[in-house]
């Protein structure tokens, strides 16, 4: 008994950690999200790699650009660092150089899941995130980038 | 039943080591900032839970039974009511309160000469190698709300005899109307070239162990006003592609220069300059800066009469690029002097240019560097100097790297002034 038990055991832990979603393994369209409240509708890869990097602080209008981002090791975490063109150590170094620098006051929030994501999204005006396209989620606002959604021909975001 | 609880507990535990194990591989930042993270976040999240319960409590026993709503249910009813509940989650996701960073090195540097030169820090006369701390720099930084914060850099450097002082490098108050018009008021580091704004005090930012010559600070012997207290507006110039920002400052400059030796500081006497910049960054070519600025600003050379003023212009252009691992820094400098006495004008040319690439955690430099100071002129101590520097930067971590650098100087009627300079330079 007990050693079928630990077979069960062994054969469960390997099958979780088999399913564990992990960066390497996931791929696909990661989609730019905003508060459903938001007016804005297109960004250029530009515009986008100026608002991830704290280059843009505010949206038209004046609503300040608040950054939130996925912490290490999400595949959206990968996706910002391609956009960016900076390594993890890099991203942070920038970041330590940005807030000396007086151009930001923190470095972007790294939050733990896309539920958290989303409170965020809900709660700020200015709000921006990643999202991989199938975790987007209502009170959710897609922004087209570069003219294309998630899922078409030439979006970037990958 | 026992034995099914105690099977159950250790499954429980072989598998949360191993998605553990799984994680931390997928994980490659370091794992104690995601601690860090985490801890912050749980901390965040009690307190959610805290201000939930007493919400709870406070709405009286006749809602004591009803059923709990999953977490995320009341959010987007607080986006659309604005009610407490959103103040709530700003509370989670926003810092609070004085945010502090420091940064500190730790320098070895021996010259093959004995008398003290520009630039080499704590340098005790007499001898040609010696440590010293350099300067300790903390930073403090504090959100008052979404346009308005607050920076303050506080330096402890040393002197003479391991002597250490406070100097307030940096104090700002500043506002960010929109990404066209961006306002600090204090105590700033002045916007001449790209190196000044760029890396501040912290050794730790820089590639090299020290700043190039020519962007040494005033009060370490450089030439350059480096540091203002006044107004500063910077901010995007609608521009499309081409991404054109300017910088405009206007404020009373440093007013002691050190000469090269320490031992002596000239008052300057200056009045209120101003200084005004572009630069651009190229939406086709990320990580490419390309600007240029000027500055003027009326000093006192006490020692050409008792008070020959002089008017006295800096020009710069810089071209840098940081993407991918490279960083290339290009800056020339036209330091103008004119004599409101007579008609002498002293033009001092000076440049650097540096660069490296980031080979995983080691990252290899070399900076040539050139300053030219005329004979008679108001910082003819300099001379002529140019010479190169090379070394290499090793990142131990994210916030520890060890910095190990050759200097040579050609002097004009010196001999010339040979270099080692070792450093460990942190963030914390």
């Amino acid at each position: 008994m007990q050693t079928t038990l630990i077979v069960v055991w062994v054969a469960i832990s390997l099958a979780g950690v088999a399913r564990l979603p992990t960066a390497a393994a996931q791929s696909g369209a990661v989609a730019v999200v905003v508060n459903e409240k938001n007016p804005v509708t297109n960004l250029s890869t530009s515009e986008l790699r100026k608002l991830f990097a704290g280059e843009k602080h505010s949206w038209t209008g004046g609503v300040p650009v608040k950054l939130f981002v996925r912490a290490p090791g999400a595949y959206e975490r990968v996706v910002l660092l391609k956009l960016l063109g900076m390594s993890e150590s890099a991203y942070k170094q920038y970041w330590t150089a940005q807030v000396f620098r007086g151009e930001a006051q923190t470095e972007p929030l790294a939050l733990f899941s896309n539920g958290m994501q989303k409170e965020a999204l809900t709660v700020y005006p200015g709000a921006v995130a990643l999202v991989i396209v199938q975790d987007v989620k209502p009170h959710m606002k897609v922004v087209r980038v570069d003219g294309h959604l998630p899922g078409e021909t030439g979006y970037p975001l990958h | 039943m026992r034995y099914s609880r105690a099977t159950t507990i250790l499954l429980l535990v072989a598998s949360l080591s191993f998605a553990r194990r799984s994680y931390a591989q997928d994980a490659a930042p370091s794992d104690r900032e995601m601690i860090q993270q985490l801890v912050q976040q749980v901390k965040a999240l009690q307190e959610k839970v805290t201000v939930l319960e007493s919400q709870q409590r406070a709405s009286g026993p006749s809602n004591a039974d009803t059923t709990p709503q999953p977490a995320s249910t009341p959010i987007p009813q607080a986006a659309d009511n604005n009610a407490q509940p959103a103040s709530l989650l700003e509370e989670l996701h926003e810092l609070r309160g004085i945010q502090w960073r420091g940064f500190g090195e730790v320098d070895y540097k021996v010259l093959n000469q004995r008398t003290p030169e520009l630039g080499t820090y704590g340098f005790v006369p007499g001898s040609h190698g010696n440590f010293y701390t350099g300067d300790f720099d903390l930073l403090l930084t504090a959100r008052i709300n979404d346009k308005a914060s607050v920076l303050s850099e506080i330096a402890f450097g040393e002197g003479e005899a391991q002597t250490f002082s406070v100097d307030l490098e940096r104090v700002l108050f500043n506002y960010d109307y929109n990404d066209h018009l961006r306002m600090s008021f204090g105590r700033y580091h002045t916007g001449i070239g790209y190196y000044n704004l760029a890396f501040h005090s912290g050794t730790w930012l820089q590639t090299t162990a020290d700043r190039p010559l020519v962007m040494e600070f005033a009060h370490d012997g450089g030439v350059l006003p480096t540091q203002a207290v006044g107004l500063s507006f910077t901010g995007a110039i609608p521009s499309g592609r081409l991404g054109l920002n300017y910088v405009a400052e206007y404020g009373s400059s440093d007013t002691e220069l050190h000469n090269l030796a320490g031992d002596a500081t000239d008052d300057e006497e200056n009045g209120n300059h101003i200084n005004v910049g572009l630069f651009a960054r190229p939406e086709s070519i990320p990580g490419l800066q390309i600007g240029g600025s000027i500055y003027h600003d009326r000093i006192s050379d006490r020692s050409h009469g008792s008070y020959a003023r002089l008017g006295q212009t800096i020009v710069n252009g810089h071209i840098v690029y940081i993407r991918g691992g490279i960083e290339f820094l290009n800056e020339g400098f036209l330091i103008r002097h004119a004599y409101q006495q007579s008609s002498t004008v002293y033009n001092m040319p000076a440049f650097y240019s540096q660069i490296s690439k980031q080979f995983h955690r080691v990252r290899p430099f070399f900076r040539y560097q050139y300053i030219n100071a005329n004979e008679g002129g108001f910082l003819e101590e300099f001379v002529l100097r140019h010479g190169p520097s090379f070394g290499v930067r090793y990142d131990f971590n994210d916030s520890v790297a060890f910095k190990t650098q050759l200097d040579h100087t050609l002097r004009k009627g010196q001999p010339d002034l040979n270099g080692l300079h070792l450093q460990l330079a942190f963030t914390f």
